[in-house]
């Protein structure tokens, strides 16, 4: 992993068009700012990660919930009495 | 957005992720089809050879409030310029062990209806990854 030391206003370049910048720093906490073009998507790691968790689970099982649901509708509420 | 915004995209559409999923960067290219006739559920199945698929459903049929809130990032890059240009689709996940359906409201997929251009968009908004759905079968 590369190390960079960088102050409160300074950044980062990665490639050609993305850019982090460090916004604030503050006791253990760090505002960071992304520059970076549409087509590249950011998200805070861990985000990322359960959602890569969920697409994970719902492929692994995307036969059994195929066949689980083929003949399943939204439970409708029941009438009233 | 509401559900009756939502157009209809026609069977069997194919859809291109350009970015991919989150954990499947590589699969780009999908088909979207019913699972039945007039399902509530349909499948995305990937068209490049590596057996992936996933179902995914409308989310307005188990949650009416629903109302992801596209980030300007995501809309530019979708060309969504109106809100009906937008479908919005849930995967939905089994967990057999624990005999739940689950749909993942935090991570939508979000396709262009002109464009049949998608991506699946992370929202700021906590909402859970994992929403149990209800359903009757017949």
């Amino acid at each position: 992993m590369l190390v960079l030391t960088r102050r409160t206003g300074q950044s980062i370049m990665i490639g050609n068009d993305v850019k982090v910048t460090v916004l604030e720093i503050r006791n253990d906490q760090v505002r960071i700012g992304v520059d970076a073009p549409r087509r590249v998507q950011v998200h805070r790691q861990e985000i990322y990660e359960q959602i890569a968790r969920e697409n994970a689970a719902a492929i692994r099982e995307a036969r059994s919930t195929t066949e689980t649901l083929r003949r399943a509708r939204p439970r409708q509420d029941p009438p009233e009495r | 957005m509401t559900e009756t915004e939502v157009p209809r995209l026609e069977e069997a559409a194919i859809l291109q992720f350009p970015a991919g999923l989150p954990g499947f960067p590589g699969m780009r290219r999908f088909a979207l089809q019913q699972l039945v006739e007039d399902s509530a559920f349909q499948l995305l199945e990937s068209v490049d050879g590596d057996g992936v698929s996933m179902v995914v459903t409308r989310p307005w049929l188990f949650f009416p409030d629903y109302a992801p809130e596209i980030q300007d990032e995501d809309q530019d890059e979708l060309r969504l310029v109106r809100p009906e240009d937008a479908v919005v689709f849930c995967p939905v996940s089994i967990d057999r062990e624990a005999g739940n359906i689950y749909i993942n409201l935090r991570g939508p997929l979000v396709v262009n209806a002109t464009t049949r251009e998608g991506r699946q968009v992370v929202l700021e908004e906590d909402l859970p990854l994992r929403a149990v759905i209800e359903v009757d079968t017949y």
